[in-house]
């Protein structure tokens, strides 16, 4: 796992000016003193009270909260609030206590939770995460949901669905699963995304209707218009990030995730740009293109469909659970030329 | 009786008005601005809860203080609802995704106001009077059944008495 995070070279950006705390990976791993193992026994409840004190000592965030899905996890469920009173006050095993305790130490790295517990759950789904692919944020969620209400209403069956950057697969799966007619092509240039969707994708019982590809959009757009004929419909949750911001992202994204998932370039638009010149040649007349973004860009898209989008017209911008500026649907009209 | 009428109209009315299986757990949204209303179902039994009206509810969803989607970690994921006109609050974090919660709130505040308008006649209440019913009803056939075990017992070994055990 560290070996892969390494191997990505741009991962050491963010840490360069932090001096001596670069000296993460396996450094890092030693440099966090990690508790003893209890000398007796401990319950979870025990173990909840004292994991979130070692974080909250550590400065790791969400200390409680962390802890508790940590523990639940090692009991087989999802939530602490899913088990039953008596067996969290139940003593754990000396084996389920030294996996705790394996668990809870790579948390204080400031490994994302998602990681350390290898999955999380997206909709309806418990998908597995593996670093350093993109995690998938509460806010994709609704993206789903706005995709999938047209979908039920404009195509129904049969449709194929287009996603670009897949990462961990949460959407392309989450639509499959949701509607069984539907068939997707999925993209990602990090074949480490390729190979975890697949999984994600075998879990759920959807591989049949889907492929997935290592292909980066920007470098690669010629192997994107020779892969798939026409797609009903474009989604994509692209790298948006203005580059500036990469370094004040908090550890459990900067240590661990993809840089690569997160970097939009200077005004975060690179990914996106691109995504919007190919769609006029992969969507047909009425297709539609579904794009989670940065607040800041549904104007700055707007403006530049405006003067570069070709047939594409930009339809409208949506908000998250937060009430941002979250999702921007554009539409291509093209109608057919008439033939005589 | 008064109870089992009520839910014989509600799966009357709820057919004619949505005319789709009630098992069925859909979340409609019109594409026009204004009046939008959930259906939150996912419910085995039939029930006939209060319609919610998304302009009547204001939700909460604690994402920390940072921008948000990309540039934010966080594995909270705790909903909170509420109904504006009545003041009633639910809080929802059961699962780890903030979508499921956020329909678990709706469904929960669906029951709670039922509660709230129509009181005794609520479904919640109607409900948990028939299970109390059912298993009255339940517990009265199987000590009929006991009872009649028990006779036909009796009355076999009084048939074996004078004539001595023939099977052992």
């Amino acid at each position: 796992m560290w070996r892969r995070v390494l191997r990505g070279g741009h991962a050491f950006i963010g840490l360069r000016s932090g001096g001596t705390k670069a000296l993460w990976g396996f450094h890092g791993l030693r440099a966090c003193s990690a508790p003893a193992l209890p000398a007796g026994c401990i319950t979870a409840l025990q173990a909840v009270d004292f994991w979130t004190k070692q974080f909250e000592g550590k400065g790791v965030t969400e200390p409680e909260l962390s802890s508790r899905y940590i523990i639940a996890y090692l009991l087989g469920a999802k939530t602490i609030e899913s088990l039953e009173q008596q067996r969290l006050k139940e003593f754990l095993s000396r084996e389920e206590t030294d996996q705790l305790w394996q668990l809870c130490t790579q948390r204080l790295s400031r490994m994302p939770v998602q990681y350390v517990i290898g999955e999380w759950d997206f909709r309806d789904l418990t998908l597995k995460m593996r670093p350093p692919v993109f995690i998938p944020r509460p806010e994709t969620e609704e993206l789903v949901e706005v995709v999938l209400t047209d979908l039920q209403r404009l195509c129904g069956s049969g449709a194929t669905v287009l996603e670009v950057g897949c990462g961990s697969g949460a959407i392309s799966v989450s639509l499959l699963k949701s509607l069984p007619q539907l068939k997707a092509f999925a993209l990602d240039q990090s074949q480490e995304a390729v190979d975890l969707t697949r999984e994600n994708a075998l879990r759920y019982g959807v591989q049949d209707r889907l492929q997935v590809h290592n292909i980066d959009v920007v470098k690669d757009a010629d192997a994107l218009l020779g892969l798939c004929g026409s797609v009903a419909v474009l989604v994509s949750n692209p790298p948006y990030l203005f580059s500036q911001d990469m370094t004040t992202l908090q550890p459990e994204i900067l240590r661990f995730e993809d840089h690569a998932a997160l970097d939009g370039g200077k005004d975060g638009l690179n990914v996106i740009k691109q995504i919007l010149t190919l769609a006029p040649r992969i969507l047909p007349n009425q297709g539609r293109v579904y794009l989670e973004v940065d607040p800041r860009h549904p104007p700055l898209i707007q403006q530049w469909v405006e003067g570069n989008g070709k047939s594409l017209q930009y339809i409208e911008t949506r908000s998250d659970i937060c009430g941002r500026p979250r999702f921007c649907i554009l539409q291509n009209e093209a109608p057919k030329p008439d033939q005589d | 009786m008064a109870t089992s009428f009520f839910s014989q109209m509600s799966l009357k009315s709820w057919r004619l008005l949505w005319g789709v299986s009630p098992r069925l757990s859909q979340l409609l949204r019109p594409s026009q601005p204004g009046l939008i209303c959930v259906l939150a179902v996912g419910k085995k039994d039939l029930t006939d809860f209060p319609v919610l009206v998304e302009d009547e509810l204001e939700e909460q969803f604690v994402r920390g203080s940072g921008p948000g989607g990309q540039a934010t970690n966080k594995t909270s994921n705790c909903v909170v609802l509420k109904h504006i006109p009545t003041g009633i609050v639910v809080k929802c974090h059961q699962t780890r995704s903030v979508d499921i919660n956020r329909k678990r709130a709706r469904e929960i505040m669906r029951e709670k106001l039922d509660v709230a308008y129509k009181g005794e006649l609520s479904e919640v209440l109607v409900k948990k009077r028939e299970s109390v019913l059912r298993k009255q009803v339940k517990r009265k056939k199987v000590n009929e059944n006991l009872e009649r075990k028990k006779q036909f017992k009796e009355a076999l070994v009084a048939e074996n008495k004078p004539g001595g055990n023939e099977t052992l």
